[in-house]
């Protein structure tokens, strides 16, 4: 039981085909060369910790399609159907090689290809083969009938008529077909072979042996099928060798591209940006052209597929912002493989003239627009979708640094970083004035400066300054107190974290706040830190360390619901409403933090109706990364009005929950601009958690409140 | 204008702009004890913000070919900072003025004038920019005294500038969208309103950088004694000296109200 390899080939066809072969092979090793000559041209970026656990981590993503799976399971099955399709024919062929070119030549007696062995094989061959062509078949349904607005190759920021991306189509085409092609022959000739020979054994090979079956039934005699079979099998064989020569240059590449890419992940990407190299010192910040890309940078470029996950979770995108992370890591890979790499297939061209003109300049006005750059939120959700571990908002912070360290940067943007510098506020106020918002308070705020506290408040600049949140800093000061925690404030010894300084672009002064910070806090003694803010909690816990500031850092939340659990706040639920719950960039994606705020919501007695776009997938209310400090008036709809139409559609929504100071503002501003007052009311956590109390409190004023100045001060 | 043929190793012109420090205005400020001034020591200084402008302007000229940019400040108070700064944006040359006597404040622009013509002077200037104002100018505003002082033409209230040969071109812009270009005759004075583009953003990492690496020079200057230009009585902070009333209700009870006041005034019969 066992079949020959080179059914009919004469000595001449077999010498061919082994010419041809090693043609292709050769045609694959040079590509590959040219895509590693690239990688190795980039600066050096240090990804080779835990390298086992990495592999086992991209063996595992890659084994389950997990991350193609996330938020599209018919991507996930096919692209599995395909991926196991491909591991199993690609394992088979190179049984054949092991038993027929090495064993074959060396040791004819240890060839194993037959027997029982032959029998499994045909089997399991037959299905996964089968697996292969349907999953290919879905892909090919999936692309070109779905009408899904992520594989829309459409450029947000040039006119169609100033590009063209006709190759990306053939090149997607041609992978899906040179695919469906290799797999549809490759069934063809087995069934000519068994309708041919028709050896008993091979109804192991389920599906041939039905399209021999057919083949009888449409009245091809065996001679012919034999003929047929020759001519099929070189067909088959070429595109076989052909699809080996064509992979490096082509979609097929992200294979190998993406396995390494999400082997060599970061797992705090964006969450902690990279420090600029400090041995030896760069002769500038950031990225400008393509020799300050890592090879990481330039490996992550050649991951991306196209799949346009990215593309459509981007809120700039979705805004009209002239920012889609897929072109802009598109637009990188074809600028890289044209001056690092030629040749490339798949690579679309401006019509007319190319943007740059400056040699490897990315920057300025290369590639690269500095809109474009300056569009971003950093809201992750880029890198948060991205199923091969690109990630996009480290490189668009290193452009950032160089357009900042140009001084390039807008009026508004500007006045802020230098108000942070001089003041540490981006408000332009006094630094003296931060803990102001305590006097109208009825109770002292510890100095944390000056005495031993439990919990460190970390206010944040727009809770310490801006008018309307400081009354939600009072109302989180209360709550404090009522459950008699044992906190305390900075007050003019803080300045602000820093994390959107540093996503900015601004290395140098997110440095010096941080350094001042962590000095101050290096004076106090206090058990944890709590923030109001979570952008200054992602800095705080992720990127503080690295400075050497070690801290606990939990957010508000956390804190009251803590508090609420300990019954500490007794909160029974008595508020009565519908709300739903935005979920904070920086608080949910970054920091995973999503079941504290939710629960804190049910404790008051708000049912939660959650959008449609919720925690890993939330949608930015479009201030992140800096952006509150710059101009959104040239948006077509802003991501916080966005959300609002989101929330709003739910229908019968009394409360727009959100636990972030910044979301307070943007959203109630949303809430103006889109025209929704009166119908949907934005709430701070702590606000609806101190509403609750005061209506659980109201209706008997017999029920006095446990938890109020009855708690006793927690020992220092 | 010659910028186009540089011969090596010479400057083509030397552009000078003074920065003024002022008073930041976001903190409280005091009146010092016997009432004539505000407490300096109690101020944080900063650079005037019109200032910035002409700063701007003058790198604009530079990197137009003009030649160099020397920015100048009276030692004391921010002055490392700001000559720092004004080095990372990409000034030539950074001097720290050492009056012989007594600084003058920002309130004696006359003083100031005086003192910096001599600086001017003594630094060869080709062309003075600086802010048109500044928060202090109580006694007229610098640009016009420091022209007067050196007897060299000056145009105030510019929005842009481009060298033309011995000349400057500037733009001025007057109410109701009307502009109007003009023409002075090198050396000049230019009061800046506003640079033709936003000042640009000194990141701090280069502003660091240069404070390890750069050396700022000091250049003492004799400041010729004359007469102030006014003479401060009193410095009080605002009194209240008068009260108001804010009418609420619905517009007709308001009309009411209105009209029952003016009546009780006797504004209207």
């Amino acid at each position: 039981m066992e079949r020959e390899v080179f059914r009919n080939f004469s000595t001449f066809d077999e010498v061919l085909f082994y010419v041809l072969a090693n043609l292709a092979m050769a045609i694959f090793a040079y590509g590959i060369f040219l895509k590693v000559r690239k990688y190795r041209r980039g600066r050096a970026a240090y990804r080779f910790d835990h390298l086992p656990q990495r592999l086992l981590r991209a063996l595992a993503i890659a084994a389950g399609s997990t991350t193609i799976a996330k938020n599209d399971r018919f991507a996930g099955v096919a692209h599995a159907a395909i991926l196991w399709g491909f591991v199993a024919l690609f394992i088979g062929t190179t049984i054949i090689f092991i038993d027929n070119d090495i064993l074959g030549v060396v040791a004819p007696s240890l060839r194993f290809w037959r027997g029982r062995f032959y029998l499994w094989y045909s089997l399991v061959l037959d299905l996964m083969g089968a697996a292969f062509v349907a999953g290919v078949a879905l892909m090919w349904l999936r692309r070109k009938t779905f009408g899904l607005p992520q594989l829309d190759y459409s450029r947000v920021d040039y006119p169609p008529a100033q590009y063209s991306r006709l190759a990306y189509v053939r090149g997607d085409d041609l992978f899906l077909g040179l695919f469906f092609a290799i797999g549809v022959t490759g069934f063809l000739i087995e069934g000519l072979r068994i309708a041919a020979d028709r050896p008993p054994f091979e109804v192991w090979s389920p599906v041939g042996w039905a399209l021999a079956d057919a083949i009888d039934l449409a009245g091809l005699s065996a001679p012919a099928s034999s003929r047929l079979h020759f001519a099929l099998w070189w067909l088959h064989g070429i595109l076989a060798l052909a699809f080996v020569a064509y992979l490096p240059f082509s979609k097929a590449l992200h294979m190998l591209t993406d396995f390494a890419n999400l082997m060599f992940r970061d797992d705090l990407a964006a969450r902690r940006l990279p420090r600029p190299a400090a041995e030896p010192a760069p002769a500038h910040l950031g990225v400008e052209t393509l020799g300050d890309l890592s090879w990481r940078n330039l490996l992550e470029l050649d991951a991306c597929t196209k799949c346009g996950r990215c593309h459509v979770a981007c809120p700039a995108r979705a805004a009209g912002a002239p920012l889609s992370p897929r072109d802009l890591v598109l637009d990188l890979r074809e600028y890289a493989d044209a001056r690092l790499a030629r040749p490339a297939l798949e690579q679309p061209r401006f019509l007319g003239e190319h943007p740059s003109q400056k040699p490897d300049a990315i920057l300025p006005g290369g590639v690269i627009q500095a809109e474009t750059l300056w569009s971003c939120t950093t809201c992750r959700a880029c890198v948060s979708a991205c199923p091969v571990g690109i990630e996009h908002v480290p490189l668009i912070v290193e452009m950032r640094r160089r357009l900042v360290e140009e001084g390039a940067v807008e009026d508004s943007l500007r006045e802020a970083l230098e108000s942070l510098g001089k003041r540490g506020n981006s408000f332009k106020q006094s630094d003296k004035l931060r803990g102001r918002w305590t006097k109208d308070l009825a109770f002292p705020v510890k100095d944390a400066r000056k005495q031993p506290v439990e919990v460190l408040w970390f206010v944040g600049d727009y809770a310490s300054y801006n008018p309307r949140l400081q009354e939600i800093s009072r109302a989180v000061a209360r709550l404090f107190h009522r459950a008699g925690l044992d906190f305390g404030i900075l007050y003019d010894g803080e300045k602000n974290a820093g994390n959107d300084v540093r996503r900015v672009g601004e290395e140098g002064l997110f440095e010096m706040l941080a350094e001042h910070n962590v000095a101050t806090l290096a004076k106090c003694r206090f058990g944890e830190i709590v923030t109001t803010d979570p952008h200054s909690l992602n800095t705080l816990k992720n990127e503080y360390p690295e400075l050497g500031g070690r801290y606990t850092v939990s957010h508000y939340s956390e804190v009251l619901l803590r508090l609420v659990e300990d019954g500490r706040l007794t909160l029974n639920g008595g508020l009565g409403r519908r709300g739903t719950y935005h979920d904070p960039c920086y608080l949910g994606r970054y920091n995973g933090i999503y079941e504290a705020p939710r629960r804190l919501i049910e404790h008051a007695g708000v049912s939660l109706v959650e959008m449609p776009r919720s925690r890993e997938n939330s949608f930015c209310c479009g201030a992140g990364g800096g952006r509150i400090w710059m101009d959104d008036s040239a948006l077509a709809e802003r991501p916080s009005e966005s959300r609002i139409a989101e929330a709003i559609a739910l229908g019968g929504v009394d409360y727009f929950v959100v636990a972030c100071p910044k979301d307070v503002t943007m959203y109630e501003d949303a809430v103006k601009t889109s025209g929704n007052e009166g119908k949907i009311r934005v709430r701070d956590i702590a606000e609806l958690v101190e509403e609750a109390l005061a209506a659980e409190e109201a209706p008997g004023a017999a029920q006095t409140p446990a938890a109020a100045g009855a708690a006793p001060e927690a020992a220092p | 204008m010659n910028g186009n043929e540089p011969s090596p190793g010479e400057t083509l012109m030397n552009i000078v702009v003074p920065l003024q420090q002022t008073p930041d205005l976001v903190e409280e400020l005091e009146i010092n004890a016997d009432g004539t001034d505000i407490d300096r020591d109690a101020v944080t200084l900063q650079l005037s913000e019109w200032d910035g402008q002409a700063l701007e302007e003058a790198l604009l000229l530079k990197e137009a070919g003009a030649g160099s940019v020397t920015a100048v400040t009276i030692d004391g108070g921010e002055a490392d900072a700001i000559l720092f700064t004004a080095l990372a944006k990409g000034v030539d040359r950074a001097v720290k003025l050492k009056p012989s006597g007594d600084a003058p404040t920002g309130l004696d622009h006359h003083a100031l004038a005086r003192l910096l013509a001599a600086a001017v002077a003594q630094l060869g200037a080709d062309l003075v920019l600086t802010g048109v104002q500044s928060v202090e100018d109580l006694d007229g505003q610098l640009p016009v005294l420091l022209a007067a002082m050196l007897g060299w033409p000056h145009v105030s209230v510019v929005t842009g500038t481009e060298l033309r040969g011995g000349a400057i071109a500037v733009k001025q812009e007057y109410s109701g969208g009307v502009m109007a270009e003009l023409e002075a005759r090198l050396p000049a004075v230019i009061g800046i309103q506003a640079a033709r583009q936003a000042p640009r953003y000194a990141p701090v990492s280069k502003v660091r950088q240069i404070q390890k690496t750069a050396k700022l020079e000091e250049m003492p200057v004799e400041a010729p004694s004359g007469e102030a230009g006014l003479k401060i009585r009193r410095v009080f902070k605002p009194e209240i000296a008068g009260r108001a009333e804010i009418l609420e209700g619905e517009p007709a009870e308001i009309a009411a109200k209105l009209v029952s006041l003016l009546k009780d005034r006797g504004l209207a019969i």
